[in-house]
């Protein structure tokens, strides 16, 4: 099914670049010289690849939790398609966002127990509220991520790892079957995605890998995992959204968190007013070029990753009993 | 090395998570409230312990706001 996913997605993908060149939906990418006009989104190719796989997926071991991941993700991806197509305020994608947890309430696919890394948390009531959360906050942190060439796709491409491992190591196979179209999709997709972009994932696409990931995570108890390996990317939601003290989209900042050189070098704005952002953090010692800004956030997101690694070792040897407290 | 302050801050934040989930799970998780000797007790024990969770939630989030802000001021007036 992963084989499937990957394989619809990288061979889609260059006919929807034309079709999308041919219909005028292209953006500027404005960290580059010339401006050169990028194609947008490619969420629906993605949608395409994952929702095939997981469907065939559904027919092979017949589990209800990939019927609830997947309406998540195509309710995800409409919310952003909706954005895509018409700049929508800043409360927008948050708010609808819940709407995409309910399938995953609705059907039961979370477990009542909250994995704590230490031991199990038995949150019954607590658990649906935090479902509710759990979905539009991940969504939004990838959405928030995805400021340079191939960062959202590389991202969720690093970050997956500590969550299939997670999956492995708990006996989460159905999980594991789940996740693999998702990885094996970004993987596809990162060849047009990546620096130079031949093509960008708009909020359809963004929205889409986060929801799912988010969806992964709660049915596959890996809840506090995942939030550790995306930790890079949540500080740059926290950061930007504690910085600014409300819930806006980017195009309304008025000052922008990073500025542009004459030699398209990107260097951290000495504003005070300017968003607190990851990319402002790790340009504050000295200009980048977006390629070294790209290489630097993967190098976070494994390190992150790693953590994860290290988080789901321990919660191994507790739950083994090799270790106590 | 440029990354150095990034990796700090995120290792910080992790630590942070591993506190707080050590306090949910051998703190807050025993924890028993004896009042009425009935059913009730079960319900205020489990109001308080959802309450001290969220609570506790609450000032990880103000910490790590709190860890923020120095780490981007310091760095930012250093270059």
């Amino acid at each position: 099914m992963s084989a499937l996913s990957f394989l619809i997605i990288y061979f889609i993908t260059p006919a929807f670049i034309k079709f999308l060149n041919k219909k005028g939906k292209v953006v500027k990418d404005y960290h580059k010289p010339g401006m050169p006009n990028v194609p947008r989104p490619a969420g629906p190719v993605l949608l395409i690849g994952i929702v095939i796989s997981e469907i065939l997926l559904y027919f092979l071991i017949l589990d209800v939790k990939i019927i609830s991941v997947l309406l998540t993700t195509i309710i995800a991806f409409i919310i952003g398609y909706i954005d895509d197509l018409k700049t929508m305020p800043g409360w927008f994608k948050p708010t609808t966002l819940i709407l995409a947890a309910v399938p995953i309430v609705i059907l039961g696919s979370h477990g009542n127990y909250l994995g704590l890394i230490f031991d199990n948390a038995f949150i019954p009531i607590l658990y649906i509220p935090l479902i509710l959360s759990i979905i539009p906050i991940v969504g939004n942190t990838i959405n928030s991520i995805d400021v340079f060439n191939g960062v959202a796709t590389g991202f969720v491409i690093i970050t997956m790892i500590p969550l299939l491992v997670s999956a492995i190591v708990f006996g989460n196979n159905n999980v594991l079957l789940m996740a693999l179209p998702l990885l094996f999709g970004s993987i596809a997709l990162y060849q047009y995605h990546k620096f130079p972009s031949k093509i960008f994932l708009g909020d359809s696409g963004t929205l889409l890998l986060g929801s799912m990931y988010a969806s992964l995570l709660i049915a596959g108890n890996s809840e506090i995992i995942g939030v550790i390996a995306l930790l890079p990317a949540v500080m740059n939601s926290f950061l930007f959204l504690s910085s600014v003290k409300k819930i806006v989209e980017h195009r309304e900042i008025k000052t922008r968190p990073v500025t542009i050189c004459s030699d398209f070098r990107l260097m951290a704005s000495k504003d005070n007013s300017a968003p607190a952002t990851l990319v402002r953090l790790i340009l504050a010692k000295g200009p980048l070029t977006e390629r070294e800004i790209i290489t630097r956030i993967f190098i976070l997101a494994t390190f992150s990753s790693i953590l994860a690694f290290i988080s789901i070792a321990i919660q191994y040897l507790f739950m083994m009993g090799k270790i106590s407290l | 090395m440029r990354l150095f302050g990034l990796f700090m801050l995120i290792f910080i934040m992790w630590i942070m998570i591993m506190i707080v989930s050590y306090f949910l799970v051998f703190i807050i998780g025993p924890l028993h409230i004896s009042l009425f000797n009935n059913t009730t007790d079960r319900l205020i024990s489990s109001i308080v312990k959802a309450t001290l969770a969220i609570g506790l939630v609450v000032v990880l989030i103000l910490l790590l706001g709190n860890l923020k802000t120095k780490y981007l001021q310091k760095t930012l007036q250093r270059n």
